[in-house]
């Protein structure tokens, strides 16, 4: 039985690893756009993440970003190899479920300050999706939310509002931060808000009787 | 209102086009109006159908945890009579900060009026306080009105209590509620559920109710349905029809309608908040040349699955942007009014990282987007599109 399965086993070992190394020696033609020195490395950066089964756009993404805006290969390297560590943590924390989409969501929010534990729980309040809550949560302290406050929000309304309705408390916080508003107070006025439309909505958008 | 003279038996189709008149924007809140202007099919209890064309102009003022809404209705029926309604109404909300985690209170008020013709007139003025509690897809609130309502004569006192619960899964809510109103000698009580389902284009609304241990109110069962659908960023269409039932507080009077319309609306209903209205900062690390200006970013859905760019940026000749969503190879703008530039283009639903760039200078992170340090020395926006 043992010999049986070795005999099956060992050619499909060998054609994955075969293939393995074919698909690494593919190297993406949009990474000729960097100089020569700088291309292998970022390359094998995109293999290594690819191995780990994370997202390799993103990592392409970013040096690219690097090319167009004409930084050193050195600070292009470690911005693809930064992300690449923050693609790991983010799906340590979201799950190995989690979509390319939800995991470079969770790398931008963890980068922001957002902690492990907080996309976790992200993870098990909400069904749906976890790329606009996560959107919204870096965005939030990108604006100076402070993260506790961003997080303590967003975790309120993931669980039941919708994606738009995410981006619409996001808008209010923001309208109100430009209009002076200390964020965190903007944040905990806006989630207050966004809480009560989910049971007023119907009432409002009901056409008027003649 | 549909005073008891107005309530000849009137059936009519109905259609309605709205027009949206302005969007103010005052200190931390928002401000829209709207007109409608449209045509009505009806018929009340006990009366001949008829037909009535009615303009409706409405005005709301909303900021977070409060909203205000006036709205008026001249309705002029096939009899050449007309009918004047008005009502404000106003909701405040406690910050999470004044009660306990979970729950909320809420205070409405809501006053009123309306006349028909020369011989019938309304009003009414009453306030309702709500403690609401609101759990993750669902929630409950118990409540109770009080106030005063006339019709021609000495103002009755009005008292309602009531109870409810409402559930969310995904794009539905469903509402179940109990009330009792005792508005002078009349009293009643209405059971009844609602479900409002918004997907893509399509909101719904129903509701099922019945009205049970009445005197002078009536008794049966009342259902109405709604739906919205929106064509574009300014237009929507809508229909409705059903069975509602005599209103006392308010003055309407049961009955059957139909109708269906046209909504405009405006594209300015959001404030355009700046983010970041200071000019943007020199970038070591982003080209070189170029002036420094404030650019800000919109990204509005358009249809299937593209996004429309625009860039409000005193540009001289080009705007560009580069994104996640190009390569990070630059895209060109046009021109698209003063100081506007838009493009459509695909861009997936998430984050995305961007960048614009005026006239050749520098790549920076436009108004509009939250900005982050970009690794490279200078700085990125971040964006989100639904």
């Amino acid at each position: 039985m043992t010999t049986a399965v070795t005999r099956t086993a060992l050619p499909l070992l060998a054609a994955l690893l075969v293939a393995g190394r074919a698909t690494a020696q593919q190297t993406d033609p949009r990474l000729e756009r960097l100089d020569a020195a700088t291309r292998p490395t970022v390359a094998a950066l995109v293999d290594s993440a690819r191995t780990a089964f994370l997202p390799t756009e993103p990592l392409v993404q970013r040096a690219l970003e690097g090319a167009t805006k004409r930084a050193s290969g050195d600070l292009i390297v470690a911005a693809v190899r930064r992300l690449a560590v923050d693609l790991g943590h983010a799906r340590d924390a979201l799950g190995s479920t989690a979509s390319a989409a939800e995991l470079t969501a969770g790398a931008a929010a963890l980068r922001a300050g957002a902690s492990p534990t907080i996309l976790a729980q992200l993870r098990e309040t909400r069904r749906e999706a976890l790329t606009m809550p996560l959107a919204v949560l870096a965005d939030l302290v990108a604006s100076g939310v402070p993260v506790d406050s961003a997080a303590a929000a967003v975790l309120a309304l993931a669980a039941r509002v919708r994606d738009a309705e995410l981006v619409e408390f996001r808008r209010a916080v923001e309208r109100d931060i430009a209009l002076g508003a200390p964020p965190a107070a903007a944040t905990a006025a806006a989630a207050t808000a966004a809480d009560v439309r989910v049971n007023a909505g119907a009432r409002q958008q009901r056409p008027g009787r003649p | 209102m549909r005073p008891a003279a107005a309530a000849r038996h009137v059936w009519t189709a109905s259609l309605t086009a709205a027009t949206s008149l302005l969007a103010v924007r005052a200190s931390a809140t928002q401000t829209t109006g709207t007109v409608d202007l449209g045509v009505s099919t009806v018929r009340y209890d006990g009366f001949l159908p008829s037909g009535a064309g009615s303009l409706t102009p409405a005005l709301t003022w909303r900021r977070p945890g409060a909203a205000v809404t006036a709205r008026g209705t001249y309705l002029r029926f096939e009899s050449g009579r007309r009918s004047l309604q008005g009502l404000i109404a106003a909701s405040l909300f406690t910050p999470s900060s004044v009660l306990s985690h979970r729950w909320r209170g809420e205070l409405s008020l809501s006053a009123g009026g309306s006349s028909y013709a020369d011989f019938a007139s309304f009003w009414h003025a009453t306030g309702e306080a709500r403690l609401q509690f609101v759990a993750p897809g669902r929630g409950a609130w118990i409540g109770g009105t009080g106030g005063r309502t006339s019709y021609g004569r000495a103002p009755r006192p009005v008292a309602v209590a009531g109870i409810g619960v409402w559930a969310r899964r995904s794009w539905v809510t469903v509402a179940l509620s109990a009330t009792r109103s005792i508005i002078g000698d009349t009293a009643y009580s209405d059971v009844g559920s609602t479900i409002h389902a918004s997907r893509g284009r399509f909101d719904l609304d129903g509701s099922l109710a019945a009205r049970v241990s009445s005197r002078g109110a009536g008794h049966g069962v009342y259902g109405e349905a709604s739906t919205t659908v929106t064509l574009g960023e300014r237009t929507a269409l809508f229909a409705s029809g059903g069975r509602y039932p005599t209103d006392p507080v308010s003055g309407s009077v049961a009955g059957r309608y139909a109708s269906a319309g046209l909504r405009l609306r405006t594209a300015l209903l959001r404030p355009r908040a700046s983010r970041d209205p200071q000019p943007l900062r020199r970038s070591p690390a982003n080209g070189d040349g170029g002036a420094d200006v404030t650019a800000r970013l919109d990204v509005q859905p358009a249809s299937e699955g593209t996004v429309r760019v625009v860039v409000h940026a005193p540009a001289e000749a080009t705007v560009e942007v580069a994104g996640d969503f190009t390569d990070w190879r630059p895209v060109a703008l046009r021109r698209a009014g003063e100081d506007v530039w838009e493009g459509v283009l695909r861009i997936p639903s998430g984050v995305h990282r961007v960048n614009v760039r005026i006239d050749g200078g520098r790549w920076t992170a436009p108004a509009g987007t939250a900005h982050a340090e970009d690794e490279f020395g200078g700085e990125v926006g971040i964006v989100a599109v639904p």
